[in-house]
């Protein structure tokens, strides 16, 4: 059955889905308030930051002598919304479709997704950490504070503003989750550390070739893992991640955010000063679904474009569709792009977490697993 | 055994895993942020009916372990185990109390119950999700119990002792679910 059919069918269903016009109603409240620009940027693009790990959509525009030009559908806004960075525009956000290739068979995502970026200029990946516990927050009083009123008595809903302001706990998969700030924060290393009893070192080199393959080789057969050949230094390692650390993310009665990654997982992020093999990004978790991922930009320009050329390459390697890099994206970092730091969130995902249900296409009215079954 | 890839993992599948068989009980792709592709499954243990979740990369090489499903009839039981016939060679196998588990208290002798079967030896055993069984003796009324209904403990055929609603007598058939042993419904009457 479509779920039009279900929703016809049991009227009680729209409860859920109505928390998607909530979530986005609140976000736009918290960024108006802070002062932030909304923006809108294009779906249809002619060419895209290569990503190693994303596959595209790739199109044709027809001009009116039916002339064929390749364009691609966004993976995600950021290339765009840092020219407007570029261009002054200051704190801004967007919300937005995006689309993602052969990300099908899976419960967690949905190729076609609405995601939510925000730009804080001027700031680093630790106060978009602070945001993002102030944002979670107050989506989570909106949704309460909606579902519970609409039917509640006076003396009811004085009870429920009180516990609104007492009790930010959330309940996902009959994990309870307290959702007040400071959330845990633990570094990349110290997580493997604490979950998976590898130190960081072991399966680094501190300089020369940092991501040796026989280091996590070694360690990820010694645990048992089978190790091929043709795996990356970033396949090895986050094998162990999803296995022994991910389980423990956001599930011990905290959000938890997850920061400094292993620099092939730094993408646009800024390489840490006192660290090369890391960069500034963090992930955060609630109650074990992974809900945004930042960075502290890169705003050098020789060093994207170093990392365009070396995505390229492992995307020719990886059979994956071949693009047109961005290069107006490269003549904007050359312009100056001021110190800032970003974030995407996954919109879907925070609808599946106040729906409190395991699978993305239960949050949309048109999954895209209806079409193709 | 056969080598595979993840791409051509099934449900219901049985693979090797830490050398061990078992089943593929759920499995959907997953990637993380700017990471690689992977499959998330949940493996059950064909041994201890332990499942437990496991992260695969995408396109790595798994074993592929061969099982057969025989339907046989079950026999005797000595000691530890359980002992099965194939009605068609009249071959007997041994299967061990912990593969049979809780069914233990539910299988009859005489009946075709569905074994599976790696490299000759039973490594697991289907149970259907109801089993009928008459009651061979009733006791009286469990005091207290009001609540819910009333309850008392009957004895089943197969001599174990189960809790069930007041109008059960002795004669009747019920339906138990082998796995929990909790009573489902009458289905006859003496």
């Amino acid at each position: 059955m479509q779920t039009w059919q279900k929703l016809k069918k049991n009227p009680k269903l729209w409860q859920k889905f109505f928390i998607r016009e909530k979530i986005i109603q609140s976000i736009r409240e918290f960024f108006f308030r802070e002062k932030f620009h909304e923006v809108e940027t294009p779906l249809l693009l002619p060419s895209v930051v290569p990503e190693s790990y994303l596959e595209v959509f790739e199109t044709h525009l027809l001009d009116r002598q039916r002339k064929k030009r390749r364009m691609f559908l966004a993976t995600s806004p950021e290339a765009s919304i840092k020219k407007l960075l570029v261009a002054g525009i200051g704190n801004c956000f967007e919300i937005t479709k995006s689309f993602r290739n052969t990300e099908t068979g899976s419960n967690l995502h949905n190729p076609e997704f609405t995601i939510l970026e925000w730009y804080r200029v001027g700031a680093d990946y630790k106060d978009v950490m602070r945001d993002c516990e102030r944002l979670i927050l107050h989506i989570y009083e909106s949704i309460f504070r909606h579902a519970e009123f609409s039917s509640a008595s006076n003396t009811k809903r004085k009870k429920i503003l009180k516990q609104v302001q007492d009790d930010k706990m959330i309940k996902y998969q009959g994990n309870s989750i307290d959702l007040s700030s400071p959330w845990e924060r633990i570094s990349v290393p110290e997580a493997l550390q604490k979950y998976a009893h590898i130190s960081f070192d072991e399966i680094t080199n501190k300089s020369g070739e940092m991501f040796s393959k026989e280091k996590v080789a070694q360690v990820a057969k010694e645990k048992g893992y089978r190790v091929e050949k043709k795996n990356s230094w970033e396949e090895i390692f986050n094998q162990i991640f999803l296995n022994e650390v991910e389980p423990h993310l956001g599930t011990h009665g905290k959000p938890t955010i997850i920061y400094d990654y292993p620099r092939p997982m730094a993408a646009l992020s800024k390489i840490k000063e006192t660290d090369p093999r890391l960069a500034e990004r963090f992930e955060f978790y609630i109650a074990g679904l992974e809900l945004g991922d930042c960075y502290t930009e890169l705003t050098d320009y020789n060093e994207q474009k170093k990392r365009f050329a070396e995505e390229q390459k492992i995307r020719k390697i990886k059979g994956k569709t071949s693009v047109f890099p961005d290069e107006d994206f490269l003549e904007a970092l050359k312009a100056g792009m001021p110190k800032c730091s970003g974030i995407a969130v996954g919109i879907d995902r925070l609808v599946m977490l106040f729906a409190d249900t395991t699978n993305v296409a239960d949050t949309l009215f048109f999954p895209l697993s209806e079409f193709t079954p | 055994m056969a080598k595979i890839t993840t791409s051509q993992f099934e449900k219901g599948m049985f693979i090797e895993f830490k050398d061990e068989p078992h089943q593929i009980v759920e499995f959907q792709h997953v990637n993380p942020g700017k990471g690689s592709a992977f499959i998330r499954t949940k493996l059950k243990s064909l041994k201890s009916g332990k499942v437990q979740e496991f992260t695969y990369k995408s396109g790595e090489s798994v074993e592929e372990i061969p099982i057969n499903v025989f339907e046989m009839q079950y026999l005797y039981k000595t000691g530890d185990e359980f002992f099965f016939m194939d009605k068609g060679n009249f071959e007997q196998l041994a299967v061990d109390k912990n593969i049979v588990g809780n069914f233990a208290n539910f299988i009859k002798e005489g009946e075709i119950y569905q074994i599976l079967i790696h490299e000759d030896a039973a490594v697991g055993m289907r149970f259907p999700k109801k089993v009928r069984i008459k009651v061979t003796a009733s006791d009286e009324a469990v005091k207290g119990n009001t609540v819910s209904g009333a309850k008392k403990v009957v004895t089943i055929e197969t001599g174990v002792q189960i809790t069930v609603p007041l109008f059960i007598k002795k004669g009747d058939t019920i339906a138990i679910d082998p796995e929990t042993g909790v009573y489902l419904e009458r289905v006859g009457q003496t």
